[in-house]
């Protein structure tokens, strides 16, 4: 047991990181109904990275962070435009933002081969994988990015609140992989959705209920470990609210 | 007016000293047919050192070089079934279709290794053929470049004796430096290691490596928890050297290991161009052994 632990605890940190900042963005990106924005802004940190490898500057990793992360923020500035501009038709946009940025990329991997690799680990990172330096350097960021959270919340206005978004997706992203960034921005706002009381509370237990046990599964029924997260914190979104309704 | 038959007679000899037109899939066979062909030949290479020959996407230039080709080397074995057969299909080039005199698998000049008795997808990327990374043992050059010097000769047998006499020499130095990459990795043989995926096993075999525990059994699928708590079980009982990745490879899985079980993480070039050291064959190996003889210390 003791060996799984070492396998199993820092990716269920990675995973209480990624909710800190995750659940209350991901309930303020539900109720603006932007959700899509977590994909638009993911692709275009991967953009900068392309431009990076272009550069030739991809041996410098605290570079390649930088500059996924002032992409990020210039997406976010992107968003809060057509927030701004075209409110009605806002999810389109976004949409149309997220292809516009994908099909880029893949034009310019076409000139730079290796980029192509690279952009995938950045946009699939893996869960198991993390490490403790990845770990820390998260940790301050979610705390930094919370603290301007608490402080500023409905003063931070559009642009503020996606640069916020922006930066906590760039580094989740490389944490744990696209589908676990957007599962566990939408699934435990998604499933508190009518919860007038304690909805915080009843995010976290799904968020945390649904890594738990989505890694235990890994273990015990051998499956990869990001998918079965997925699906442990859908199942637990749908459970566990309507376990306690009944009290 | 004078001047037409001049250029007509240049554009002749400019055709002729190019006379093969040949569509590469890997580097490594590039580099094999520069070494046969020399400046017989306009040699193309579908993928680079540090992309993923599993997975590419078929281009239109990569068509257009297909439709102008003379003669397709592949590793075969399919390594390239992802994408190889959409492009020749497309190319509607009826001389490099499989099969033809025009279309060229090293995999079948070499003995294969990992090959599955029986077939079922389930176990991830298995192939029927056995497993096609063939490049990663120095000694299945010579059977491939003795096999492909003998397909230049019949596609273009005006040069037969240019081809004869490159593949002499080649032989020649190939088997000098043989002997010299054997002796230097001497310290090797027996060494337990760590692979990132089923990439080595042609490598494990040459020089004797004991490949002990696979980080990804199923390449392109993330691992289960299960499956890395055993890896870390039987590293406790059969403790390794190194842990190898191909250098088209993210490094993340490897460095895991590396930090856990206080190993070194190799990445070996996998290819001519996967690092700065291997411009060519030769480097390729030079570069291979002395990475893995730094790991070991």
């Amino acid at each position: 047991m003791n060996i799984e632990l070492s396998i199993l605890l820092p990716a269920f940190l990675a995973g209480l990181l990624v909710l800190a900042t995750h659940i209350p963005f991901g309930m303020r990106v539900l109720q603006r109904g932007v959700i899509f924005a977590d994909l638009a802004v993911a692709q275009i940190a991967g953009l900068g990275v392309i431009f990076a490898e272009l550069l030739g500057l991809l041996e410098q990793p605290v570079l390649v962070q930088l500059i996924a992360a002032a992409s990020a923020l210039a997406g976010a500035a992107l968003l809060a435009w057509i927030e701004r501009r075209a409110p009605e038709v806002k999810e389109a946009y976004i949409g149309l933002t997220f292809v516009l940025a994908a099909c880029l990329g893949v034009l310019l991997m076409s000139r730079d081969v290796h980029a192509g690799e690279h952009l995938k680990d950045l946009l699939v990172g893996q869960i198991l994988w993390v490490n403790q330096s990845q770990l820390i350097a998260t940790a301050l960021l979610t705390a930094a990015l919370l603290v301007v959270w608490n402080l500023f919340r409905e003063r931070l206005g559009y642009f503020g609140f996606y640069a916020l978004f922006a930066l906590a997706i760039t580094a989740s992203v490389q944490l744990v992989g696209i589908y676990l960034v957007f599962a566990s921005l939408i699934v435990p706002a998604l499933a508190t959705w009518r919860q007038t009381k304690q909805r915080y509370f009843f995010a976290f237990a799904v968020g945390i209920t649904g890594y738990a046990l989505g890694l235990l599964a890994s273990v015990w029924f051998d499956l990869p470990a990001g998918a079965s997260i997925v699906w442990a914190m859908m199942l637990s979104g749908l459970f566990l609210p309507a376990l306690t309704s009944r009290h | 007016m004078k001047k037409i038959p001049y250029i007509i007679s240049l554009l002749l000899l400019s055709s002729a000293a190019h006379a093969l037109n040949i569509f590469a899939c890997e580097p490594e066979w590039a580099a094999l047919a520069q070494q046969l062909a020399g400046s017989k030949a306009d040699i193309y290479t579908a993928t680079a050192a540090l992309q993923d020959p599993h997975r590419i996407e078929a281009r239109p230039s990569l068509i257009a070089k297909a439709r102008r080709a003379d003669l397709v080397v592949c590793t075969g074995a399919e390594l390239e079934m992802a994408w190889l057969p959409v492009v020749l299909r497309e190319s509607g080039n009826s001389k490099v279709q499989p099969g033809g005199d025009g279309y060229f698998e090293a995999a079948s000049a070499v003995r294969m290794l990992e090959v599955p008795t029986r077939l079922d997808r389930g176990d991830g990327d298995v192939h029927a053929q056995g497993n096609p990374h063939i490049q990663t043992d120095a000694r299945n050059f010579l059977p491939v470049a003795a096999a492909l010097a003998q397909r230049l000769m019949q596609l273009d047998p005006a040069n037969k004796a240019a081809y004869q006499q490159n593949l002499a020499a080649f032989e020649q130095q190939w088997r000098a430096a043989l002997a010299r990459w054997e002796k230097q990795a001497a310290s090797l043989k027996g060494v337990a290691v760590v692979v990132q995926h089923r990439g080595f096993p042609y490598l494990s075999n040459w020089l004797g490596l004991k490949e002990v525990a696979t980080l990804e059994p199923k390449p392109g699928l993330e691992p289960s928890a299960g499956w890395l708590s055993q890896v870390q079980d039987t590293l406790r009982q059969h403790p390794a050297k190194m842990v190898l990745r191909a250098a088209y490879q993210d490094g993340r899985p490897s460095e895991w290991i590396s930090q856990r079980a206080h190993i070194a993480a190799v990445e070996l070039p996998y290819t001519v161009g996967g690092s700065d050291g291997a411009r060519d064959l030769f480097g390729l190996f030079d570069d291979t052994i002395a990475r893995l003889l730094k790991g070991v210390q």
